[in-house]
């Protein structure tokens, strides 16, 4: 039990508007241990990004219950949540001088002192991020001049520097070129093969998640269904999503 | 880079001290006689220059969290409308309680007229928050401040016509700006407010440089981002509020400031930020009341014609120079 990373019991999930819940995910039941790959894959719209937010905490729990490492998510303050959870978004940020090293940078605000001081040992963990996803020559570039492909490999590299069990990748290769998408791949599973780090990383490049992952979580029908990766590629559902080109 | 900045505040503090200098110096009234002189200095100089520096770094620091708040550079108790708020309530406040004996007790009267300023910002600045969330362009949402003020002005513009002439001139002197009405006794409860408000910022400079990337990435990095935002709501109001009800409305400190500053300095650490405006504020303050004073040896020109001038055009450059809002 404890071994789980994240485990989801009868959830669901949506937004809350004017006290009204808007539920778009429903019965979600799944659980992720140390050390998994997950891809998560499914249709534009069918709520990847929703179930992504919800289990960091971004989007409240409507009904069920979502345990990270062992505790009931809502009983974990949000300091500690952030030393267990790593987000990456697809929603763009930029201006107030912010660069490169300073969004790297951010990931160790919530291990820093109330004045967000930054001392040797924070920085040698944020130029290591920084050193692991190639960033070094870019990192004083503001994130206005950073081509789509850099900004993700800064906000990955931001995760990364945040030193949490669990990452939650939202589309992170969408800009990379075909290169990086590999290497943020293979940078993702050496972390959960050496560090016993488990991983969620939502994508539509179906060949890098078969190849990579060893779990895949299918979202259907604002549902979703965790498999191994030869037992999903079997699922109708699955086969509706690469339409046969596979 | 570091070195850098050193040198920057050095002479930011440099300017800071000259600009005391020229205003406990130069501003303000003359005279031959050396009793009256002393009187001069300690009575309305020495208030003036305190006010100064008060006003400048209550108003920038207030624009400094609202542009993180908002997350727009172009924002600003000023051109958002909450100063124009706060000087409405001040207005209804002022106009209806002299009738009603409120400013027989002067701190009675100065506590009511703080409250009403403070509550006419945060009513204000919540409805523009509220808005906000509506509403995702930033040039929109400054639209919508510049109208909010607008109404502001012309429900107090109404009031004042029904208003007792007595009281109207000291009001519609008010309503321009002005350093020099504050006294002693005002300084008194303005000194310790402004001061315990500023201190209060120091305490959420994580939150304000998580607040940066936005509502989603700053809770993932562990700031609860709804109840930091009321605190520097009601911190940034209160800045606002007490200088308008001292000052009355400042244009263009609030938003010009922490955009400077950000020229300045390259950096988004926001504690950087904080003291530069507080230098910054009080300096560009200090030296257009000089600039007032030298205009006319007998009258003063208003505080708002000159941080017009200065707060208007650099606007109007970022405006150009930056075409992503």
């Amino acid at each position: 039990m404890v071994n789980n990373c994240i485990k989801v019991i009868n959830g669901e999930f949506g937004y809350k508007k004017n006290n009204r819940d808007l539920q778009i995910l429903h019965t979600i039941n799944f659980e992720i241990d140390n050390g998994d790959f997950v891809g998560v894959v499914g249709l534009n719209g069918n709520g990847k990004s929703t179930l992504l937010k919800s289990l960091c905490g971004l989007l409240p729990v409507l009904k069920g219950e979502i345990f990270i490492e062992g505790s009931l998510i809502s009983s974990i303050s949000n300091n500690e949540l952030a030393k267990k959870i790593a987000v990456v978004l697809t929603e763009k940020i930029s201006g107030f001088n912010l660069t490169s090293f300073d969004a790297v940078a951010s990931g160790q605000l919530p291990y820093t002192n109330i004045f967000n001081k930054l001392e040797s040992h924070h920085l040698k963990i944020i130029e290591e991020a920084i050193e692991i996803c190639g960033l070094k020559s870019h990192q004083h570039k503001l994130l206005s001049e950073l081509s789509d492909g850099l900004f993700q490999k800064t906000m990955v590299a931001k995760s990364i520097a945040q030193q949490t069990r669990i990452m939650l990748l939202d589309e992170p290769s969408a800009f990379l070129d075909y290169a990086s998408k590999h290497q943020l791949f293979i940078l993702l599973k050496t972390l959960t093969q050496q560090k016993q780090k488990c991983i969620m990383v939502s994508s539509h490049d179906l060949d890098l998640i078969l190849k990579y992952c060893n779990k895949i979580l299918l979202v259907k029908n604002y549902s979703a269904q965790m498999f191994s990766v030869d037992e999903a590629k079997l699922q109708p559902a699955f086969q509706e999503l690469t339409g046969g080109y596979l | 880079m570091f070195k850098n900045n050193s040198i920057k505040f050095l002479i930011l503090i440099v300017l800071f001290f000259l600009g005391c200098f020229f205003s406990l110096i130069f501003a303000g009234s003359e005279s031959s006689q050396l009793s009256l002189h002393t009187f001069i200095f300690w009575e309305i100089r020495l208030p003036k220059t305190i006010t100064a520096i008060l006003a400048g770094s209550t108003l920038s620091i207030a624009g400094l969290i609202l542009q993180i708040i908002f997350r727009n550079p172009l924002a600003g108790p000023y051109v958002l409308g909450i100063s124009s708020g706060a000087s409405l309530f001040v207005a209804v406040t002022v106009l209806s309680g002299t009738s009603l004996g409120l400013f027989n007790n002067y701190f009675l009267g100065k506590s009511v007229v703080i409250f009403s300023s403070v509550l006419g910002s945060v009513l204000i600045t919540l409805f523009i928050l509220f808005l906000s969330k509506k509403i995702s362009s930033n040039v929109i949402l400054l639209l919508i401040g510049l109208m909010l003020s607008q109404i502001c002005g012309a429900i107090q513009g109404s009031l004042e016509y029904f208003a007792d002439p007595n009281s109207l001139k000291s009001f519609v002197m008010w309503g321009m700006g002005s350093l020099s009405n504050t006294t002693d006794s005002d300084l008194l409860i303005y000194l310790p407010v402004s001061i315990i408000f500023i201190s209060a910022v120091i305490f959420f400079i994580k939150p304000l440089n998580a607040f940066l990337l936005g509502q989603n990435y700053a809770t993932n990095l562990g700031v609860n981002y709804s109840k930091n935002r009321f605190y520097l709501i009601l911190i940034s109001s209160v800045l606002t509020g007490v200088t308008t009800a001292f000052c009355g409305p400042i244009a263009f400190v609030g938003i010009a400031v922490p955009l400077l500053s950000r020229m300045l300095f390259n950096t988004s650490q926001q504690k950087i930020h904080l003291f530069s405006c507080i230098l910054i504020g009080s300096t560009i303050l200090l030296f257009s009341d000089v600039v007032c004073h030298t205009f006319s040896a007998t009258a003063t020109l208003p505080i708002n014609m000159i941080t017009t001038f200065i707060g208007a055009p650099l606007v109007i450059y970022l405006l150009f120079k930056n075409k992503q809002w």
